[in-house]
């Protein structure tokens, strides 16, 4: 099959979204309404960690206007646990309300429905709930202590997850190394936040004993699989619909409030709508995972790297869906975009008395990267190399391409040394420093910081395994249809929900090209909905995946719908099919434009006239397709798996400037240079890179969930957990190397993730930079104006950014937990 | 949406203002949120709601021509006033200059920012017809987005004075 002619894919097409968008006339979830719906709002434990000793919702149900009232209790009666994703330990059920014990602050105990949600916000008031206090766990490395409180006495430990993986020679490799450099990184819990917060409606019909659901849950597939096991119906008495979504960075997946809208609807026999408040988002929706990274990189004299060994702690609060993904991922993307032969890798996920963590932009990689780039910059000091020399010595070379890194990952294709060039070259690199060092003999602070990172696309699920011993679920798939309709005009429909990415532009760019139409002549479906979109378990929005998925996916629709087109107009003509094309809305002869058939005229025949259709063609113009990626293949015997496909990559460099009396901490350039094979739409890969570096900058220097030592969470509000506004970040400076991938249909790779993955390293190197002749060392996130302010008057030992290196010896640990994993039911 | 008869008892307030250049009428409860009253009572959902405390922007509305949260003000006390909202903005015949240079510089992703900032930079462009960058950033660092980095943001506003320059230099 030929592939997409090229007319629009890579062009910069305005968006069909923007449209409705700028005129506020996008559909979100709290936009849609349903005939006689009810408001919820849910009643979430003010402890870190207690028993729930009597729970009397009595009062709220009494409250006039109130329909329905759901504890944690009766919900684990009239619905099974949540299923997990990645199921890591037995026989903890994980239920849509706390039953007996509360595990975070925030956790829902119990919801009411009503009339509106003032009422149902009232009637929380009338809950009685007795609680006993349990000591907290606030501290990852605390809860890993044998005598550490439990979150789930039942499992004897609070380690989900603690195994080692070594490939090649580590040992080896260290002992004849130049040198080694230890350190030990900590990293906040930050999270993306999308501006529309998470919510969902939920109907229940009595009548076919159905569920349907519209909600910006942004991976569907997954949802229904988990609400219909755990309300105990069949997939097929479930429908879901996703409309315009409001942004969503991997946080919007929490069933359990699905789950809690469905039983409140079948208890009312009304439809229930929640829309989380900001604090709830904050305060329990999800955060990416904090933690700390121990690394240690062996070196030559000459800065050749030789082996690189992390030990890393997950912290995934009360996280039971998802756990260790932020450790898998780590190890995945392990080695950056460097060439370092041997690799260990020894991880532990720790469950404590937090907001369960999960998806947040780049999952794992912005920390992963700040470790290798702080570490990278800081044996660059070490050294007396700089910084740009020490990474173009290590970097994987385009001939290498492609590349296997030593836990299995591919490097498909890019050239990270030009990245890093031409990045060098836009920031003016030899002119900034310079200006550096002129600045500095004037009494000003001036910082450069240099970042870079490789950026994969989509996950292939096997790689699980490594948990949980057995194969529930693997590789990299989406599904789409494409359908030419009776009037000639062309639809088409995609799994994986857009929550800000464009699809409806892409995908209509992709099929206009095939079908030799415009994209304004196709409409593609908004969001989704499970009873017309075709989809998979593995359907949804994440990973990064669009370029490795679902452009196969749209693809081959297209050119399903294409070659029978085609072949109805080879039939009318009465020519051979190869000697058509479709251009301009019609089929026509190749060389005599003339003889051609409108789309309109084609669709009547398949529609309409079926008698006028080739012999054995069946009638109509529809076609699904799902593409599954070939390089997602099983965990192989040496433990190594492609956990992810497809690898863009970046630099990043940026100025800092610090005011010395107030600490206060000014970007004054920012260049980033990226690499994403090729564009689809110039227009939303360039946004994406702005909008992904602003999440990294964000994460470097503002946002923090800040917990006190009894767990409660200290930044709740937009007042205290603080976003980068329009004056905290300079205009990102955007340029592009364009390395198609030879692996993907388009050859587009991931930019989703973009500089939200080497961003945190960027501003970190350039902070630290600036104050490096103070003997200053950026050892965590965020780095706030007050501790600048200290390291400024010499207080190079308070806090945790400056603790000591690692000298020896491990972490204070439990002993492995192997043997607990898998064998969930 | 009217509450139920049930509904918990809460003061109600009749109100009169101008939405969108229409004279309403309506009997509010006394907490009652403008946002929410816009969005529910009048069916106007292009208005936002990102945070309920003020900081993030997405709800803002004009309010006797300047700008204003509208989650943190109170339906019943805006007898009398003046609101306008991304639907009192978009006129009747297709996007206004402003809203057609924020698609033109894709200044948006998801969406939810987008009227509260078309909100804001009207009442810039207003007041200031021919900002500059620092000018633009001051002007929206009340408005959060998530998804842009602000950069093309930035860009559109720019456009659209250049654009509104041009019109009133012929």
């Amino acid at each position: 099959m030929s592939e997409s002619g090229g007319r629009w894919v890579g062009a910069a097409v305005p968006l069909k979204e923007d449209a409705r968008l700028v005129a506020g006339r996008g559909r979100f979830l709290d936009d849609i309404d349903r005939g006689r719906l009810l408001h919820a709002a849910m009643l979430r434990s003010p402890h870190a960690h207690a028993r729930i000793v009597r729970l009397d919702a009595s009062g709220a149900a009494a409250v006039p206007g109130v329909h329905a009232v759901l504890t944690g209790a009766e919900a684990a009666e009239r619905s099974g646990p949540i299923r997990p994703l990645i199921p890591t330990t037995a026989s903890v059920p994980d239920h849509c309300l706390a039953v007996d014990r509360v595990r975070y602050v925030g956790e829902p105990v119990a919801a009411v429905a009503a009339v509106d949600r003032a009422t149902a916000e009232d009637a929380l008031e009338r809950i009685v709930v007795e609680y006993a206090p349990l000591p907290a766990v606030v501290d990852p490395e605390a809860a890993m202590r044998p005598d550490a409180p439990l979150l789930y006495p039942a499992l004897g430990t609070n380690v989900l997850w603690h195994d080692a993986f070594t490939y090649g020679d580590v040992d080896g490799a260290m002992a004849r190394a130049d040198g080694i450099l230890k350190e030990r990184f900590v990293i906040q819990r930050y999270a993306s936040t999308p501006l529309e917060t998470f919510g969902a409606i939920a109907e229940y019909d009595p009548g076919l004993d159905a569920y349907e659901f519209w909600t910006n849950d942004q991976r569907p597939g997954l949802t229904i699989s988990i609400l219909a096991a755990s309300l105990g119906v069949p997939q097929s008495r479930l429908r879901l619909h996703c409309p315009d979504i409001g942004g969503a960075f991997g946080n919007k997946r929490r069933p359990a409030y699905l789950l809690v809208c469905a039983l409140l609807a079948r208890s009312a026999g009304r439809p229930v709508k929640w829309v989380e408040d900001r604090i709830e988002n904050l305060t329990a929706l999800m955060h990416a995972c904090n933690g700390i990274m121990e690394v240690e990189l062996g070196y030559r004299a000459d800065g050749t790297l030789l082996a690189l060994s992390v030990r890393d702690v997950a912290d995934e609060g009360k996280n039971l869906l998802t756990p260790t993904q932020h450790n898998l991922i780590k190890l995945g993307n392990i080695a950056n975009g460097y060439r370092i032969p041997a690799v260990r890798y020894e991880a532990w996920s720790v469950l404590t008395n937090k907001c369960p963590s999960g998806a947040n932009r780049g999952i794992g990689k912005p920390f992963m990267c700040f470790a290798i780039e702080r570490a990278m910059s800081l044996l660059a000091r070490r050294l007396g190399l700089d910084p740009a020399e020490l990474r173009l010595r290590n970097y994987v070379t385009e001939a290498e391409m492609p590349y296997t890194t030593p836990p299995g990952a591919e490097y498909d294709s890019g050239d990270y040394p030009a990245t890093l060039r031409r990045a060098l070259e836009r920031f003016d690199y030899a002119g900034r420093r310079a200006e550096q060092a002129r600045a500095r003999a004037e009494g000003r602070l001036l910082g450069i910081g240099i970042a870079t990172s490789v950026e994969p696309a989509g996950t292939n699920l096997a790689s699980y395994e490594l948990v949980t011993g057995r194969r529930a679920a693997s590789g990299s798939a989406e599904a789409a249809m494409v359908r030419v309709e009776p009037d000639g005009q062309v639809r088409a429909s995609l799994g994986d929900p857009s929550s800000g990415q464009g699809y409806e532009t892409v995908v209509a760019q992709i099929v206009a090209d095939v079908l030799g139409v415009t994209p304004a002549a196709v409409s593609v479906a908004r969001g989704f909905d499970s009873a017309t979109t075709p989809w998979l378990y593995l359907s949804g929005n994440y990973s990064n995946k669009f370029s490795v998925t679902d452009v196969g996916a749209v693809l081959g629709a297209a050119t399903r719908v294409r070659d029978k087109l085609l072949r109805i107009a080879a039939h009318r003509l009465e020519i051979d099919a190869a000697d058509l094309e479709l251009r301009d809305g019609a089929a026509m002869v190749r060389g005599a434009p003339d003889r051609r058939l409108p789309l309109a005229e084609l669709a009547r025949t398949a529609y309409a006239d079926v008698l006028g259709l080739p012999p054995g063609e069946d009638p109509g113009l529809e076609a699904h397709h799902v593409h599954q990626n070939p390089l997602a293949r099983p965990v192989d015997a040496d433990r190594r798996v492609r956990s992810q496909l497809v690898f863009a990559n970046a630099a990043h460099c940026c100025l800092v400037e610090i005011d010395p009396r107030t600490g206060q901490i000014a970007l004054r350039k920012y260049v980033v240079v990226h690499d994403c094979g090729r564009e689809l739409n110039p227009l939303i890969v360039e946004g994406m890179v702005h909008g992904s570096t602003v999440h990294g900058i964000g994460a470097a220097l503002l946002e923090e969930f800040r917990y006190d030592e009894t767990g409660q969470l200290l930044t709740s509000t937009f007042m205290d957990y603080l976003k980068p506004t329009a004056v905290d970040v300079p205009a990102i400076e955007v340029d592009r190397l364009e390395h198609p991938s030879p692996v993907t249909p388009l050859g587009a790779k991931g930019v989703g993730e973009g500089g939200a993955i080497p961003g945190p390293a960027a501003v970190a190197n350039a902070v630290e930079d600036a104050l490096a002749h103070l003997g200053v060392v950026v050892r965590s996130l965020p780095i706030t104006p007050e501790q600048v302010w200290r390291w400024l008057r010499g207080e190079l030992a308070s806090g945790p950014l400056a603790s000591g290196p690692l000298t020896s010896g491990p972490l204070t640990l439990p002993s492995p937990q192997r043997g607990e994993g898998g064998g969930r039911g | 949406m009217s509450a139920d008869a049930t509904s918990t008892p809460a003061e109600r307030l009749r109100v009169r203002l101008t939405v969108n250049g229409a004279p309403v009428e309506r009997e509010v409860e006394a907490r009652l949120s403008l946002a929410d009253f816009l969005r529910q009572d009048l069916g106007l959902t292009g208005t936002h709601v990102g945070c309920e405390h003020g900081v993030c922007g997405a709800c803002t509305v004009l309010l006797d021509g300047r700008s204003a949260r509208s989650c943190l003000l109170l339906a019943a006390q805006l007898d009398g006033a003046r609101v306008t909202t991304i639907e009192g903005l978009t006129p009747a015949e297709g996007p206004s200059p402003l809203q057609e240079a924020f698609r033109a510089c894709h200044a948006m992703q998801c969406g939810f920012c987008t009227p509260g900032m078309i909100v804001a930079s009207t009442e810039l462009l207003t007041a200031t017809p021919a900002p500059d960058e620092a000018e633009i950033r001051e002007a929206l660092a009340g408005n959060l987005c998530m998804c842009t980095g602000y950069v093309n943001i930035v860009r559109a506003v720019t456009a659209a004075s250049r654009a509104g320059a041009r019109k009133r230099a012929r």
